[in-house]
C-alpha cells in the first residue's frame, strides 16, 4: 500500500507545526512503544447491526439434554442441534457452518449476552433503545458518544458505512461513508464529473483555503457561547479532519472498495489501524425480519460469520497502533434491534420479541463466557450486573445496561448518557 | 414570554444551571437570518444596505411580508414539511413500466411521486388556505407523471401540477387520500395499518406511539405468547395503552389494503371500497377518533382537523423547522402566541411564519447550553444560495446534486434522504466540510473563468473590480476593492476598515498564483475560500 507525502496540512499553517506534532502519524506512533492492550481512551469499536431484528435463538440455544430435541417454550431452527465451544452454547447446522468454524476458533474472545431488554417490540424504536438505551432523539448512540468523547482526536470520529446512526447532539463525530460519494469528495476527482465542471485543485491550494476558511471560522465563532460555539468548534473540527483525511486517503486504501460487508470492515479496520477512526457501523447485511419464513437465517448467519472469521484473522496478525496487534485495540460488538418469538408461527416464521442477544469479541474483555439468561420460554431471568450472572434478586438486564459498560469500557463516563443506570460490570469491570 | 425575560438577565438560567447568553445581531445579520429562514436565499446588497440605514420593524416587516410572496417561500415550506411526510425517497415503488412510463427516467417518476403530498402543501400554502386543508382538501395534487403511475384525472395543464382525483372512487381527504402516502407508509400482514395509523398521528398530532415508553411486565409478555395476540393486544392495560386509540385510527385505511396476490400496480395502488370492513378481520376495533365513532375516511379527516392537537402540532413542526432544534417546556409562551396569530390569519402558513420571524424571540436569539443562536444551511438552502450569488447550479447529469438523494449528498451535508435518515443534523461534520469544500472549488472556478475570459465583460458575475491581467503589484487598489467586494457580495457582510481578510485575500491569491501561474486559479480560490465562509455555511 502505497504511503504518499502529506502536503502541508491547515493545522500546519494556522497553528504551527507543533499542534501537527500532536496529531501524530504513522512514523510517530510507531515510535510509540507497543503495549499488550490499548488504554481505554485508545480502544476502538466496530459496531455490526443486523437490521430487521434477528433471531436471538442462534446465540441462546434452546435445547433438551440430547443437545438435539426441542424444549417446551422455544422452536429452534429445523436441522439446528446444540453447538458448544468451550463454555459458550449456540445453534450448530448445515446452514451454518461458519458460525461453528467461528466459536471454535475464537470461543476465547467471545462473549454472548443475552436477555437483553430492549423495551420494545417496534423496529425503530427497539434500535433507538438497543443503540442509545433511550428514546430521546437527543441522546447519541454508543459509537457516536465514544467517539465524541475520545481523548484522541480522530480525522473520522463515528464511521457509519452502513446502518443505523443516532447522532443526537454529537453529531460532529459522525462521519457517513456509505455510497462512495464521500471518497470522490474527498480525493476532488467528483468536480470533475460535474455537469459544469472544474479542474481538480493541488492539494496545496487546498490547503491555503483551508487555512482562509479556519481563519475566518475562529473569528466567527469567537463571541458566541454555549451551543452556538460548540457548532463553530464543530465547523473547526470538522475542517482540520477533513484537512487530515485529504492527504491520507490513499494511504488508507479507501478507494476502489465496493458496499460490501467484508470490503466495508476491512476498511473500518485500515482506517482504525491508521488512527482515522475509533468507531465504525456496518450493517449486517440479510433478511433478519422473518416474520414469513425464518428458515433464511441459518445462510445469512453462514455468511456474517464468514465475515467475522476474515475480521479476526486480519485483527490478529495485524500490527495495531500501540499493541502487538489490532485485536488487542478493536472490539466488536454485534447487536440487532430486538429479538423474535421464541415460537414459529404458522408459515415457519417468527414475530417480533423484546429479548435480544448480542455477541461482543474482544482481547479485552474475558471472553468464553455468556452473560445474562433466559428462560426456556425465552423470557429473561434477573441477574447480577456485576457478574452477569442469574441471581434471583438481580436485575433484568436492559440494552442501557450493556451500553453503559460499553462506554465505560471505552473510557466515557456513562452517566454523562445514562444518568443513574448502572452498567453490566460483568462484561467489562472487576467482576468479569 | 420566557426567552425575552431571560434575556432582560442574562445569567439567569432556563433550566437548572444552563447560562443563558443573548446575541446582538446586526441589521443584516437579522435580515439575512429572515431571508435564509422564508426563502432559502440571502437579501440583495440593495436590501441590506436599506435595512442597515433603516432597521425599524416596519421596515423588517415589510421584507418579510414581501418575502413571503416569493415563490421560494413556497420550496421552503415543502422542504420542511417533507421533514415530516418523508416522502422525498427517490422510490417509485412500482416499475415505472407498468404505467407505460419506460421513456421517462425513473429518477424523474421518483421525484414527480414523492412529491405529490408535497405539491399539495404547495398549493395550499400559495393560495392561502387553511392548513387544516392538507387533509379536508377534496383533491391531491398531479402531473403527468403522477396521473399515468397513479391513475389520477387532473384538473389542470398536465404538464404542471394541479388538483387531482384518482380514478377509483376513493374517498378524498387531502393526503389522506394520497397514493404516494400510503405507499411511502404501506401495511403489511399483522400490522394491519398501525404503521399508517401511527404516522398520522406522528405527522399531524405530534404524537409518535413508538416514542412512549413502554414496559413490558412479565406477565405481558407471556401473555403474549400463550394467547392470541390481538386479544392480548386488545385486553392487555400495557398493550391496550396505545393500541387502544391506535387500531381505531388504523381501521379507517383498510381501503388501501393491499394484503393481496396480485402485486402488480394497478392492483396495489387503487383504493378498495370493499375493503373498507377488513378491520372485523384484523383489530376488530371498529374506526374511532379516540373513542368518538366515525364513518369512514373523511369523517376521520374532519375530527383531524378539529382537533386543537391539529393546529399545535403544525406550528410546533414549522417552530422547529426554523429554530433547528427541539422545542422544550419553555418554548410553550412563544407556542401559545404563534398560534393565536396562525389561528386569526386564517390558519395559513404565511400568518404562521409570519408570526414567528417577526417574534421578538426570532429576532433576538441566545446561546446557552441547549440553543444555538448559529444556524446552519440546509442542503437546499446551499444550493439556492450559491446559486442565487453565483449563478452555478451543480448538477451531476442535469440532477441538482445537494437536493437529489441520487449521489447521497444531502445526507453528506447534514440533510436526510426521508427513508434512512429522517432527522437532520445541524452540527457541521467531515463530510459537510468536504460538500462545501468541492462545491465552493467549481463554483469559483466558473465564476472565475467567466468573468476573466470576458465572456460576462459587460456584467461580470463577481469578478467586477479586476481584470486578468491586474496583479497585486500592478494594481493594488483594485485587489483591494475586489476582495471587499466578494465578501460584501457573498456574506452579506461588509468588511471592517482594517480587515485582516483583505491582506490574507491578497495573499492568498499569490500563494496560489505562484503554484499554478494562472490568475483565473487564483481568483477561483479566493472566491473559493469566500463561498466557504461560515457566513453562508451559518446565518
Amino acid at each position: 500500500m502505497p504511503i504518499l507525502q502529506r502536503p502541508l496540512s491547515r493545522r500546519q499553517l494556522v497553528k504551527g507545526a507543533a499542534a501537527a506534532a500532536a496529531w501524530g502519524s504513522l512514523g510517530s506512533m510507531a515510535a510509540i512503544s507497543r503495549q499488550a492492550h490499548a488504554a481505554a481512551g485508545d480502544r476502538k469499536f466496530l459496531f455490526y447491526f443486523a437490521s430487521g431484528a434477528w433471531d436471538a435463538t442462534p446465540l441462546d440455544p434452546k435445547f433438551g439434554s440430547d443437545g438435539q430435541s426441542a424444549v417446551g417454550g422455544t422452536d429452534m431452527d429445523p436441522g439446528t442441534t446444540l453447538g458448544r465451544a468451550g463454555n459458550l452454547t449456540y445453534s450448530a447446522g448445515n446452514d451454518r457452518l461458519n458460525m461453528d468454524l467461528f466459536f471454535q476458533d475464537w470461543y476465547p474472545y467471545a462473549t454472548i449476552v443475552r436477555g437483553v431488554d430492549v423495551h420494545s417490540v417496534a423496529h425503530d424504536t427497539g434500535m433507538q433503545w438497543t443503540l442509545t438505551g433511550s428514546t430521546s432523539m437527543s441522546a447519541p448512540d454508543w459509537p457516536t458518544a465514544l467517539a465524541a468523547r475520545s481523548p484522541i482526536a480522530y480525522p473520522m470520529p463515528h464511521l457509519v458505512f452502513s446502518g443505523p446512526n443516532y447522532p443526537g447532539t454529537l453529531g460532529g463525530a459522525v462521519v457517513r461513508g456509505g455510497g462512495g460519494t464521500l471518497l470522490r469528495l474527498m480525493d476532488g476527482s467528483i468536480n470533475a464529473t460535474a455537469d459544469e465542471n472544474a479542474p481538480a485543485h493541488v492539494w496545496a491550494v487546498d490547503n491555503m483555503i483551508d487555512a482562509q476558511v479556519y481563519r475566518r471560522g475562529d473569528r466567527y465563532g469567537s463571541n458566541r457561547t454555549g451551543a452556538g460555539r460548540s457548532r463553530i468548534d464543530a465547523f473547526l473540527a470538522s475542517l482540520e479532519r477533513s484537512q487530515e483525511l485529504e492527504g491520507r486517503l490513499f494511504e488508507a486504501g479507501l478507494s476502489g472498495s465496493t458496499n460490501e460487508i467484508l470490503d466495508q470492515s476491512m476498511m473500518a479496520l485500515e482506517v482504525m489501524r491508521l488512527g482515522l477512526a475509533r468507531c465504525a457501523m456496518i450493517d449486517v447485511p440479510g433478511i433478519w425480519d422473518t416474520h414469513d419464513d425464518n428458515s433464511v437465517v441459518g445462510p445469512q448467519l453462514d455468511d456474517f460469520y464468514g465475515v467475522l472469521i476474515e475480521v479476526m484473522d486480519y485483527l490478529s496478525r495485524t500490527p495495531g497502533v500501540a499493541s502487538p496487534t489490532l485485536l488487542d485495540e478493536v472490539t466488536i460488538v454485534v447487536m440487532s434491534e430486538m429479538g423474535r418469538t421464541p415460537l414459529l408461527n404458522s408459515s415457519g416464521g417468527r414475530d417480533h420479541w423484546t429479548y435480544a442477544s448480542q455477541l461482543i469479541l474482544s482481547s479485552q474483555i474475558t471472553g468464553n463466557r455468556i452473560l445474562g439468561a433466559t428462560d426456556d420460554e425465552f423470557l429473561a431471568r434477573t441477574i447480577d450486573l456485576r457478574t452477569g450472572q442469574p441471581s434471583a434478586s438481580g436485575t433484568y438486564l436492559g440494552t442501557e445496561h450493556v451500553g453503559a459498560a460499553l462506554l465505560q469500557f471505552g473510557g466515557v463516563d456513562s452517566e454523562e448518557f445514562l444518568n443513574g443506570v448502572e452498567p453490566l460490570a460483568g462484561l467489562v469491570g472487576e467482576g468479569a | 414570554m420566557t426567552l425575552l425575560l431571560l434575556l432582560s438577565c442574562a445569567t439567569e438560567t432556563g433550566s437548572p444551571g444552563e447560562q443563558v447568553v443573548p446575541v446582538d445581531l446586526s441589521p443584516r445579520e437579522m435580515l439575512i437570518r429572515a431571508s435564509v429562514d422564508i426563502r432559502g436565499i440571502h437579501p440583495s446588497e440593495a436590501d441590506l444596505a436599506a435595512f442597515e440605514a433603516d432597521p425599524s420593524d416596519a421596515a423588517y416587516e415589510a421584507y418579510v411580508d414581501a418575502w413571503l410572496q416569493d415563490d421560494r417561500f413556497l420550496d421552503r415550506m415543502e422542504e420542511v414539511w417533507n421533514g415530516v411526510f418523508r416522502t422525498r425517497t427517490g422510490e417509485t415503488y412500482f416499475d415505472p413500466a407498468e404505467a407505460g412510463l419506460s421513456d421517462l427516467d425513473s429518477r424523474d417518476v421518483a421525484e414527480a411521486i414523492g412529491d405529490e403530498p408535497l405539491q399539495l402543501v404547495r398549493w395550499i400554502v400559495d393560495n392561502d388556505l387553511p392548513w387544516t386543508e392538507i387533509v379536508l382538501a377534496e383533491h391531491t395534487m398531479g402531473n403527468s407523471t403522477t396521473a399515468a403511475m397513479w391513475n389520477q384525472t387532473l384538473t389542470g395543464d398536465p404538464s404542471g401540477w394541479s388538483p387531482a382525483t384518482y380514478d377509483d372512487g376513493r374517498p378524498m381527504a387531502g393526503v389522506l387520500s394520497s397514493t404516494t402516502f400510503w405507499q411511502r407508509y404501506p401495511s403489511a400482514g399483522s400490522n394491519a395499518n398501525r404503521h399508517r395509523a401511527n404516522n398520522v398521528s406522528r405527522i399531524f398530532l405530534c404524537d409518535d406511539y413508538l416514542s412512549r415508553p413502554v414496559e413490558f411486565s412479565r406477565s405481558d409478555v407471556e401473555a403474549a405468547t400463550a394467547e392470541e395476540m390481538e386479544d392480548v393486544i386488545r385486553d392487555n392495560p400495557t398493550c391496550a395503552g396505545c393500541h387502544s386509540s391506535l387500531d381505531p385510527l388504523a381501521a379507517h385505511f383498510f381501503g388501501f389494503w393491499w394484503d393481496k396476490e396480485d402485486e402488480t400496480l394497478s392492483a396495489r395502488s387503487r383504493y378498495y371500497a370493499s375493503d373498507e370492513d377488513e378491520w372485523q378481520s384484523w383489530s376488530g376495533r371498529a374506526p374511532n377518533y379516540y373513542g368518538v365513532p366515525t364513518n369512514g375516511l373523511r369523517d376521520l379527516a374532519t375530527h383531524l382537523a378539529d382537533d386543537p392537537r391539529f393546529v399545535d402540532c403544525a406550528v410546533q413542526t414549522t417552530l422547529e423547522a426554523l429554530q433547528q432544534r427541539e422545542l422544550t417546556d419553555d418554548d410553550w409562551t412563544d407556542l401559545a402566541s404563534f398560534e393565536r396569530d396562525f389561528a386569526s390569519g386564517g390558519l395559513t402558513m404565511r400568518a404562521l411564519v409570519r408570526s414567528i420571524v417577526t417574534s421578538d424571540s426570532y429576532r433576538n436569539p441566545v446561546d446557552s447550553d441547549t440553543i444555538s443562536s448559529v444556524k446552519m444551511v440546509s442542503p437546499d438552502q446551499l444550493r439556492s444560495i450559491i446559486l442565487d450569488k453565483t449563478g452555478y447550479d451543480w448538477t451531476f447529469e442535469e440532477r441538482a446534486a445537494l437536493v437529489s438523494n441520487d449521489m447521497g449528498m444531502p445526507v453528506l451535508l447534514g440533510g436526510t434522504d426521508s427513508r434512512y435518515v429522517t432527522d437532520r443534523n445541524y452540527q457541521p461534520t467531515v463530510s459537510a466540510m468536504f460538500v462545501a469544500e468541492r462545491l465552493a472549488q467549481v463554483a469559483g472556478y466558473r465564476v472565475a473563468a467567466s468573468d476573466l475570459a470576458g465572456e460576462t465583460m459587460s456584467n461580470p458575475v463577481l469578478l467586477q473590480k479586476v481584470t486578468v491581467q491586474d496583479t497585486p503589484a500592478s494594481n493594488p487598489q483594485a485587489f483591494e476593492d475586489q476582495v471587499r467586494f466578494l465578501y460584501l457580495t457573498l456574506t452579506g457582510i461588509p468588511l471592517e476598515k482594517d480587515a485582516p481578510e483583505v491582506q490574507e485575500g491578497v495573499d492568498l491569491w499569490k500563494q496560489i498564483f505562484s503554484v499554478t501561474s494562472s490568475p483565473t486559479s487564483a481568483w477561483a480560490g479566493v472566491i473559493a475560500a469566500v463561498l466557504r465562509d461560515p457566513r453562508l455555511l451559518f446565518y
